[in-house]
């Protein structure tokens, strides 16, 4: 330990160097006045100082000061030797800065003594320094990481700006990741999907979860995937990545085209309200599940609430931040509260909600992650024009003849090769129901004269598909052609199905077609999912044509 | 290729799942789902989770398993429906043969 001898007697001077070496600390240094130690402090940096009061130029009270503001943010020990015992003069010794006192002429077991002690304290003062250096290392690198993360997640969870105009939502989280989470979609075929939820807990921890269910929402949304299969899905990912103790609440809304057909799906979040343009809460759509990421595939139960709105009703979605949120007396805001305002002003925006609620807590910050997302029912027709769709005009021709007949069913691979181009995966499903439709109208019927008169009996369903497999067999000469041309100008998909038969007495048919009848219900099926059906010919060639 | 099924605990109501493509190439499979081991069955639900296409041979073999179900079975459901396919059953006014969700 390196320590500093300040007195301006060169014999004591003496004296304390030679009794320090003796006492095991070798390494001194000497000063003759205040000003040169100061200096020499400067430059060797002392570890401990003994500072001779009474000294001609500056005393040892002047020195001890300036000694102490020029170390670092250690603590550097400074005992003063004094020849003075009256209290006013040690007192002052401490109060100028000095940390002990010895008298002259001093113990040395007693010296001795003081300078270890003082020796330990400048060790732990030494420590406490560097793991605060630690610590600030520590803290920047952590910083570091965050605004990484921050930066993934404002790539990585993103949503279809197209939807803007159709919600008014606000997240407030608490922290810097927001352990709440909105995601909203349009669906292949114009309709649209939402998820609000609230990871237990906030901070990073809880915002982590938000990346994958991302990324499922998303692509199951691109599907046309019920509600109850997003959530089965989300479940199953949060089953396998979150710790046990954690889970996901979650409500999931579907709104269809028209605007106003409601499917809910809500696990573990408070209660969607439903408003009518008027501000009077209609339905409460609570939550009927656990939340997400705690139950097993089989342990869920499969329940979605449906209702049918109207234009101008409002559902108002929000997490348990808001309702729990606390005014200066600890009374919680609730439900109830949210619900008189809204019926106080019907058309109150989630903005202005916010700024009620802020008023209610009175601005004490809020300890959880607060959201609200408000949707009020209207046509989303514009969402599914707004899809992008094929620019280039197509022509694809599927001709079969009895061989290529025998090989399968080509409606899959059909509907396959449409839904590959752009924005024609919209049509997926009522594609595959129409051409199915058609090509099998114009197999059984046409070319392998089938009666689905047959289908009535009993067994009749079994007897026809043998009949229909024995018949296809011994198929010999026959053609079935189907052509579907895309007009990008026009927008419409025109499919033709020509069969080699004779063709049947359409207009009667149609006449005489029931629901309760397999054509019947065929044709219902065909007309309504498309734009118009058109039978040529004899009977044996219809066309159709889908608005896209 | 048979098609998924479960019992009720009390063996009372059966539930068959459709794979994704719910045409006529099933109608054996189907009939199979649907009359095997049924004796005590009061109830069957037909799970349409997996179900992404479907036509209207289909709706056939569904009001089929009713006609050929109907002197034991009282209650005919049908869940977990995709949006399309829900379409078209609505369209085929199933909601009055079943108890659709």
């Amino acid at each position: 330990m390196r320590i500093l001898i300040v007195d301006d007697d060169s014999l004591n001077r003496f004296l304390l160097v030679h009794m320090l070496e003796q006492n095991g600390y070798p390494d001194c240094y000497e000063a003759e006045s205040g000003h040169e130690a100061l200096s020499l402090a400067k430059r060797i940096q002392p570890e401990l100082v003994l500072l001779d009061v009474m000294m001609e130029d500056m005393s040892g009270f002047e020195v001890a000061p300036l000694l102490k503001a020029q170390t670092d943010e250690i603590y550097l020990p400074i005992i003063f030797i004094t020849a003075l015992d009256d209290e006013d003069s040690l007192v002052r010794c401490l109060d100028v800065g000095g940390d002990d006192f010895v008298a002259k002429p001093f113990n040395k077991t007693i010296l001795a003594a003081k300078i270890s002690a003082h020796a330990r304290t400048r060790e732990l003062s030494k420590k406490s320094y560097e793991q605060n250096q630690q610590l600030i290392f520590y803290r920047n690198a952590v910083e570091r990481e965050h605004k990484i993360v921050e930066h993934i997640f404002g790539n990585a969870v993103t949503n279809d700006n197209k939807l803007l105009p159709y919600l008014d939502f606000k997240l407030l989280p608490a922290t810097d990741f927001n352990g709440d989470l909105l995601l909203f979609s349009a669906g292949p075929n114009g309709g649209l999907y939402y998820l609000v939820g609230d990871f237990t807990g906030h901070g990073l921890a809880a915002a982590i979860g938000a990346l994958p269910v991302s990324q499922a929402f998303h692509a199951m949304a691109s599907k046309g995937l019920s509600v109850f299969e997003m959530a089965a899905t989300l479940n199953e990912t949060l089953l396998k990545l979150l710790p046990g103790d954690m889970f996901f609440a979650a409500a999931l809304v579907h709104v269809s085209l028209c605007g106003t057909r409601l499917e809910i799906w809500n696990s573990g979040m408070p209660d969607l309200l439903l408003f009518n343009a008027e501000g009077d809460v209609i339905e409460r759509f609570s939550s009927q599940h656990m939340a997400l990421g705690i139950l097993d595939a089989d342990e869920m139960g499969k329940e979605i609430q449906r209702y049918q709105s109207t234009v101008g009703d409002r559902l108002l979605a929000f997490s348990d931040g808001v309702i729990e949120i606390m005014d200066p007396e600890q009374n919680m805001l609730s439900e109830k509260q949210i619900e008189h305002w809204v019926a106080a002003q019907a058309d109150v925006t989630v903005t202005e909600l916010f700024e009620r609620i802020t008023q209610f807590s009175q601005n004490t910050s809020p300890s959880d992650d607060l959201t609200c997302v408000s949707y009020t029912c209207q046509s989303l027709l514009a969402l599914e024009h707004q899809q992008t769709i094929a620019p280039i005009p197509f022509h694809l021709t599927f001709d079969l003849d009895a061989s290529a007949i025998k090989e399968g069913d080509p409606v899959q691979s059909v509907v396959n090769m449409v839904c590959s181009q752009t924005g024609m995966y919209a049509l997926h499903a009522r594609l595959f129901t129409v051409v199915s439709e058609l090509y099998n109208n114009a197999l059984d019927h046409g070319v392998l004269k089938l009666d689905s008169a047959l289908k009535h009996s009993p067994d009749g369903f079994e007897a026809y598909f043998d009949l229909r497999t024995q018949r296809l067999a011994q198929l010999s000469q026959a053609e079935i052609s189907m052509t579907l041309s895309f007009d990008p100008v026009k927008r419409s998909l025109i499919i033709l199905v020509r069969d080699s038969g004779p063709g049947f007495d359409y207009q009667l048919r149609l006449k005489q077609a029931s629901l309760e009848d397999c054509f019947g219900r065929g044709i219902q099926l065909v007309a309504e999912l498309t734009d118009s059906v058109q039978y040529l010919d004899a009977g044996n060639a219809v066309e159709v044509m889908f608005n896209v | 290729m048979s098609l998924e099924r479960k019992f009720s605990a009390d063996k009372k109501q059966l539930t068959v799942v459709a794979d994704e493509v719910f045409d006529f190439g099933k109608v054996q499979d189907f009939r199979v789902a649907f009359s095997t081991d049924i004796e005590d069955v009061e109830e069957v639900t037909i799970d349409l989770h997996k179900t992404a296409y479907m036509d209207s041979s289909a709706l056939g073999m569904l009001l089929n398993m009713q006609k050929l179900l109907s002197a034991k079975v009282s209650t005919f459901k049908i869940t977990n429906t995709r949006p399309q396919v829900l379409k078209i059953l609505q369209i085929a006014r199933f909601d009055k043969k079943f108890e659709i969700s």
